[in-house]
């Protein structure tokens, strides 16, 4: 083997196995980006279903009564909130917007009539000002359960109808694009947070002063950190993708290599900025504040916690261009719309113009000690 | 081995080397003295190609140093004040490591061997003493047999035992061929171990020579101790109470 890549190659077996044995590393890498991916991932597909909050209060002991209720709750259309059993409460809790709107069942709902073959009645829809989409939208879905009772129990021709049909094309769900964001932010916290850490304490211990002692060049040292990086980090996503497939449903339909290949090109892009910064800082002190104003417009920027597409448009634009977000687009362009590489181009592009831009600086910032 | 010629450095207004001299022959053991701020260690550090040279020459087996720092260094062995490892490391693993950096294979045993480390080959650098580590630093150095050996300050903050078990270990060296240039605070490590020694004040060399010369020509003009002659001194009491052998640590 090449002697220079023996050096690299023995640099990272050693530190590849150090990490493994370091807890405290392996809690950052693996443990603490699933912690993120099972908050926001809980969050979004809380929001996923269109339900309503609502107040049911059924004053009728009517069997159709108990039936609707019973229905009701069961249909997944509305989330039924029993911390209000009467009106009054039902409206506290509507001021506070914690409730969508209330439903009140009437005494007489659904009890049949003296002379009447047919049960009847009329429910109360309440809610404010505020809620007044969520209001005329929960009228219109209880009209239209009314009337498919209304149909069993009165035969009446219907000429006109609407059939609705789902359609079989699959969209991108909230969470597809926060898996994005957040395989984006892993890549942050090992690529950047990592180096710029560990590079200030190794200079304050003298450890890479040691080193340059030796004929080891900073070539040699950043090409081990970056394989090193590589591997730790594909075994952190895999695990995050793996939660992500058996936890939260998530449908990979790319091909995993071209994802693989993709992700190790992202890890070593975001890497650069990282060895740049603690590289270049003497102490804590200098790479600290540097990196926070670096990573925290970038995190916010380039789509890890929301989508870009709610950003303004002049900022979709300007955040476009950041580092990071060539690298959570792609990712979500080849796992879960099934892009190929070259499909991706722009992405691929706008990375490699990062990436030598940014290993050009770490190359020159660079001090052992 | 190496030639120092009128080297000087300065740091904003201070000459911290302010043109000095000296040569240090192959296997010799060559001491540099002097109180802080003399200029010790950043003459050290410009042989050690750390540092850049103002002006003046070091040259190491032939080798110009500002020229070919690449090349020196191949040539030697540096040994920090306070050595560091990165944790969660075995000795082997950083044995392995340096001797990578310089491209080579090494047997990580054989060096541990050299500096009775062999027992702890699996364990973590943390888990070792000062003296320990001391040792493992030496030995680093030394994995692609360099032809000058560079030590600062190597036994401050070590036991009377462990002091005792390094000086021994850096006169292997020197018995080795290998030429080692050493700092210290320490007068007696000086007088014992050094076979020549520089005394350097405020940037410049004001003494070199043999340690018995040095005292022979202080001697000579005139200077006298109190006469108080011992048999024994504490440091004697000390090793007679405690032993020489070394302490697992």
């Amino acid at each position: 083997m090449n002697k220079s890549l023996f050096t690299v190659m023995t640099f990272v077996r050693i530190n590849t196995r150090r990490f493994f044995r370091d807890r405290l590393a392996l809690f950052f890498t693996v443990i603490f980006p699933l912690i993120f991916l099972f908050v926001f991932g809980g969050l979004n597909s809380g929001s996923g279903g269109a339900s309503f909050r609502i107040a049911l209060i059924n004053q009728s002991d009517s069997s159709f009564a108990k039936d609707f209720v019973k229905q009701a709750s069961s249909s997944g259309v509305f989330k039924i909130d029993d911390k209000a059993s009467t009106l009054d409460q039902a409206k506290d809790l509507m001021t506070k917007s914690q409730l969508d709107a209330a439903i009140i069942l009437p005494k007489n709902f659904g009890t049949v009539a003296a002379g009447e073959q047919i049960p009847r009645g009329e429910a109360q829809v309440f809610y404010t000002q505020n809620n007044a989409q969520s209001g005329s939208a929960l009228v219109s879905i209880l009209s239209d359960q009314f009337s498919t009772i209304n149909k069993k129990l009165v035969k009446v021709d219907t000429p006109f109808t609407v059939k609705s049909e789902e359609l079989k094309q699959k969209s991108l769900s909230a969470f597809d694009y926060t898996f994005a964001g957040l395989l984006g932010f892993s890549i942050i916290g090992m690529g950047i947070f990592g180096p710029v850490n560990v590079f200030p304490e190794l200079k304050k211990m003298g450890i890479l002063r040691r080193l340059s002692t030796t004929p080891l060049k900073v070539w040699q040292y950043f090409l081990s950190t970056m394989i090193g990086q590589a591997v730790i980090g594909l075994l952190s996503l895999s695990i995050m993708f793996a939660v992500a497939i058996v936890v939260f449903h998530l449908k990979i339909v790319g091909n995993p290599f071209e994802l693989a290949l993709f992700l190790v090109l992202g890890i070593i892009t975001i890497l650069g900025i990282g060895l740049a910064l603690g590289g270049w800082a003497k102490n804590e002190r200098q790479a600290a504040p540097l990196s926070n104003i670096i990573v925290f417009p970038m995190m916010f920027l380039s789509g890890t916690f929301f989508p870009r597409f709610l950003m303004p448009e002049w900022l979709q634009n300007v955040s476009a261009l950041l580092p990071l977000t060539p690298v959570i687009d792609g990712i979500r362009l080849i796992a879960t719309e099934g892009k190929h590489l070259w499909e991706i181009a722009p992405q691929l592009g706008l990375i490699g113009i990062w990436m030598i831009v940014i290993y050009i600086i770490a190359f020159r910032v660079f001090r052992w000690e | 081995m190496i030639e120092v010629k009128d080297l000087k450095k300065h740091y904003g207004d201070k000459q911290a080397v302010d043109g000095i001299s000296f040569s240090v022959k192959k296997g010799e053991i060559f001491g540099i003295l002097g109180p802080n701020g003399a200029g010790k260690t950043t003459t050290l550090e410009m042989m050690e190609t750390l540092r850049d040279i103002d002006s003046g020459t070091v040259m190491i087996d032939g080798i110009d140093v500002a020229k070919h720092p690449q090349k020196i260094k191949y040539l030697i062995g540096v040994q920090p004040q306070s050595p560091a490892f990165q944790d969660k490391t075995r000795l082997t693993e950083v044995i392995e490591m340096f001797g990578a950096a310089y491209g080579e294979k090494v047997d990580a045993i054989q060096f541990l061997r050299d500096v009775d480390l062999e027992d702890k080959a699996k364990s973590y650098v943390e888990d070792l003493s000062g003296g320990q580590k001391q040792r493992l630093s030496i030995t680093t150095a030394l994995v692609h047999g360099p032809k000058v050996f560079f030590l600062d300050e190597p036994t401050t903050g070590l036991d009377p035992q462990a002091r005792r078990h390094l000086w021994d270990l850096i006169e292997k060296v020197r018995d080795k061929g290998i030429s080692v240039i050493m700092t210290t605070h320490y007068m007696d490590e000086a007088e014992i171990l050094c076979d020549r020694i520089a005394v350097m004040d405020n940037g410049k060399i004001v003494a070199i020579d043999t340690p018995k010369n040095l005292i022979k020509a202080l001697l000579k003009r005139g200077f006298t101790k109190k006469q108080h002659v011992e048999q024994a001194n504490l440091e004697d009491v000390f090793i007679d109470l405690t032993g020489k052998d070394l302490r697992n640590e």
